[in-house]
């Protein structure tokens, strides 16, 4: 994690565009993505050897390169950005767009709508993720890119997919969280419901679109054929809730209700102790879930078998799970002298499922797991300086990621992109220049 | 071909959901997706909740949400004829899923190395708590103590941090360890494609979930601080305003951003509308300095706005007016949603006993393929006779 001079390889550091390694290398990626959900999504095939043309406006930044989430500097939080910054110091960027290529292309010229079209020819893949109706507006219809590219795979990602009447609503993670039913179902009984603290639909909705690219280059590996990809993260959020739609639909189970929903506790099936308990430290916390009679004994013994645990209330896994206020006070007043870990690792050695509640800093720096798989991994940046990276979260016994770049810098790969792919002479790249069109 | 996966035989052995989850990504694709279950069933046939709420292998809505459109097959992995099954099952396979440890397959004698030696292109994808090497490989876990250890639950709560971080439901854990799942499956087969070679691919649910905290590893990795959790918002390193707002009969979820002048200006026609804007329409509110200054007067007048509202109405008539506003819908709603409607989203699936009972639709839509009908999840053993005569042939 420390070198910077050589890469993941041993090559010596460069940031030229070099041939790919990897499964995808025949994909090329005219990638009109921005924000969190597109750039992730191409990201994956980025990773794994696809030639990822990441297509940014100047004008318009995307906003992760706006966020201010910058190296050796003050944090500010997520809406507060710096007037005028530095396109390329943004971290959440840097973290989204390894391993593509940059070019930049004013898409309100015509000039720029010719080049982004010539752009598509040469490409296998379009993806974009814009409110809907952008791409229409640059005259990219399904038709207009199927005429360019006729086996090309076009990827529409959106919050609400592009039919019915809310396709045109507007929607980032958290809106999506909520209108999926996500956050509505997650916090303590008779309180606000907790919901997320982060855009989990992000993320989700990012692998949702992975996998709908990866389903079709597998399917047109054999049939020569394109497709057009409609992927809604309203779906695939309403896929991840999960069982409990199908109570609501064959039981007509009503989620409104003083008891529900249950904080940390499960209704099915019925664990207890199940939850979240506290530790030494400020706002410390260790998490327990036992599911038998012999996850339980296994817990009371490594309690050093306190009377309390005999009694009757406390017999079988019903009884338990019954009495989970009280289970609950006994089981935090024993964690709470003691440390997240020490009582993650105790319980772990005797069976019994435990995990200390982490945060980035244990994972970054002492958790053992990330450090063996070596899930972040470190890359360098010409303005940022090395940085970690969140790597792919699996191991393969015959492949790896090929992790050759940090993101590009706004542009960077202009002189390759237009040059080398496109073919244009140097007289043709500086007029473009001059005239703002890319 | 109609679909991506259509010809694609897949094995599972899974007593998860991260493991049926990722199973069911096939199946609803058109892979034929032979689930092995032991003689007593599935562990989710076990789980609940029930259809009429009695407890019965039949009616695990669990198992039903899991595993529908794939064919079950009873083996018993301890008996030499059922184990020889197995294998020639696994013959017959492109993708093996399992979410059983190495260690609970060696107990029923089997071994991913020896399962792959004989079968150079097969597909084998283990999902395991902690991943199959490292210090905690052998932890156990749940979803629950997934999220723990993973970083996510600590960005997940209440404001007040004497009440513990607060799991989001549904799993989400052995969710995101499925969508890794699927992903690898997918990179494997299409390196499969180009060298006829399989692999094993070796998803820990702790490192899926260690990558899915969105802005919490990217605010240490660059400024070095830590998030912390708020109600229903983004765990940031420092307090923001509400973003969740009560209405006359549920919540909407709308993040109040004064800086963009535009959403600033929707808002206030949007409350003046109804004569509830006050003071915000005076010229001084245009500057965001001013906006800045007095952020909790207006946060405490957009309170008072949404609390007379009725949430469906907020929700639509807000994004009509082109603001990013969502109304948390309870599960119930999703059905009547007239989006989900128009879309098509749910589809009937005919259940003994039940008729069609809505499920969610595929996530995924490809103009040049249609995923086959959904089908209900298979009666315990539906399929073991047609399977191991298949097997024959």
């Amino acid at each position: 994690m420390t070198m910077t001079s050589t890469d993941a390889r041993g090559a010596p550091w460069s940031r030229e565009p070099r041939p790919r390694q990897g499964p995808l290398t025949d994909v090329r990626v005219a990638d009109f993505c921005w924000m969190g959900v597109g750039s992730l999504a191409t990201r994956f095939l980025a990773d794994f050897g696809a030639q990822v043309i990441k297509i940014e406006d100047r004008t318009r930044l995307d906003l992760p390169r706006r966020l201010p989430i910058y190296k050796g500097e003050p944090a500010r939080a997520y809406g507060e950005e710096v007037p005028n910054p530095d396109p390329n110091k943004g971290g959440l960027f840097n973290n989204y767009n390894r391993n593509k290529l940059g070019v930049t292309i004013n898409m309100r010229t015509e000039r720029g709508r010719e080049l982004a079209e010539e752009l598509i020819r040469a490409s296998n893949v379009v993806t974009e993720n814009f409110a809907p109706g952008v791409m229409e507006r640059w005259g990219l219809t399904e038709q207009r890119v199927r005429s360019l590219r006729p086996d090309v795979i076009y990827a529409r990602m959106s919050g609400y997919g592009h039919s019915g009447p809310h396709q045109h609503y507007r929607s980032y993670g958290p809106v999506v969280q909520a209108v999926s039913g996500l956050s509505f179902v997650s916090g303590l009984p008779g309180r606000e419901p907790s919901g997320w603290g982060l855009s989990y639909m992000d993320n989700q909705a990012a692998y949702y679109n992975s996998a709908a690219l990866l389903m079709a280059v597998f399917a047109r590996n054999m049939t020569g054929e394109g497709t057009d990809i409609d992927v809604s993260a309203v779906d695939a959020g309403i896929e991840l809730l999960g069982p409990l739609l199908l109570d609501v639909a064959v039981n007509q189970r009503s989620t409104r209700t003083e008891s529900f929903p249950t904080g940390n506790r499960l209704e099915h099936p019925q664990a207890a102790p199940h939850g979240v308990y506290p530790c030494s430290g400020d706002d410390r916390w260790v998490a327990i879930s036992v599911f038998d009679d012999d996850e339980w004994r296994a817990l009371v013994a490594s309690m050093g078998n306190p009377a309390w645990a005999g009694e009757p209330m406390f017999a079988t896994q019903a009884d338990r799970f019954e009495h989970q206020d009280e289970l609950d006070r006994h089981i935090g007043a024993w964690t709470s002298t003691r440390d997240r870990h020490e009582v993650m690792h105790r319980l772990q050695g005797a069976g019994v499922r435990a995990g200390a509640v982490q945060d980035a800093r244990d994972l970054t720096e002492t958790d053992p797991q990330i450090g063996a798989h070596g899930t972040f991994f470190e890359l360098d940046h010409p303005v940022i300086g090395p940085a970690l990276f969140e790597g792919v979260p699996f191991r393969m016994a015959g492949l790896e990621p090929d992790n050759w770049r940090s993101a590009p810098l706004l542009g960077e790969d202009n002189d390759y992109v237009f040059k080398t792919i496109l073919g244009m002479d140097d007289d043709e790249l500086a007029e473009l220049t001059a005239a703002g069109v890319i | 071909m109609r679909t991506p996966y259509e010809g694609l035989r897949v094995v599972e052995l899974a007593d998860d959901p991260a493991g049926e989850l990722t199973g069911a990504q096939f199946a609803h694709l058109g892979g034929d997706v032979v689930k092995v279950e032991p003689p007593e069933g599935a562990a989710s046939r076990r789980t609940g909740p029930f259809a009429g709420g009695v407890a019965d292998p039949e009616r695990s809505l669990s198992y039903w949400y899991y595993n529908g459109s794939k064919r079950s097959v009873v083996l018993d992995l301890t008996e030499d004829g059922d184990r020889a099954s197995f294998h020639g099952l696994l013959d017959s396979g492109d993708v093996f899923v399992t979410s059983l440890h190495p260690r609970q397959l060696r107990r029923i004698g089997l071994e991913l190395s020896d399962l792959v030696a004989p079968r150079p292109a097969l597909i084998v994808v283990s999902m395991t708590p902690f991943g199959m090497s490292g210090p905690w490989s052998d932890y156990l876990s749940s979803d629950l103590v997934g999220l723990a250890a993973s970083g996510l639950l600590n960005t997940s709560g209440y404001d007040d941090h004497s009440i513990p971080p607060i799991r989001p439901s549904g799993d989400q854990g052995f969710h995101t360890a499925a969508s890794f799942a699927h992903l690898g499956a997918l990179i494997a087969l299409i390196q499969r494609q180009q060298t006829g070679y399989g692999d094993i691919i070796d998803v820990s649910m702790h490192d899926a979930c260690a990558v899915t905290c969105e802005l919490a590893n990217p605010y240490w990795f660059y400024p070095q601080v830590l998030v912390q959790r708020q109600t229903c918002r983004h765990a940031q390193p420092q307090q923001t305003q509400p973003a969740l707002f009560q209405c006359l009969d549920g919540y909407v979820y709308f993040a109040l951003v004064l800086s963009d002048q535009k959403p600033w200006q929707t808002l206030v026609a949007w409350l003046d509308s109804q004569g509830l804007a006050a003071d915000l329409i005076d010229p001084e509110y245009e500057s965001l300095e001013h906006r800045q200054a007095n952020f909790p007067h207006i946060q405490d007048l957009v309170e008072c706005f949404f609390v007379l509202q009725n949430a469906q109405q907020a929700y639509h008539e807000g994004q009509e007016r082109g603001l990013p506003i969502g109304i948390l819908n309870a599960p119930e709603d999703l059905m009547h949603d007239e989006h989900l409607q128009a879309r098509r989203f749910f589809v009937p699936v005919e259940h003994d006993g039940y008729g069609g009972v809505p499920h969610p639709g595929v996530p995924y839509r490809f103009s040049a393929y249609t995923p086959p009908p959904l089908r209900a999840a298979p009666r315990l053993g539906e399929h073991t006779a047609e399977v191991l005569e298949e097997l024959t042939r």
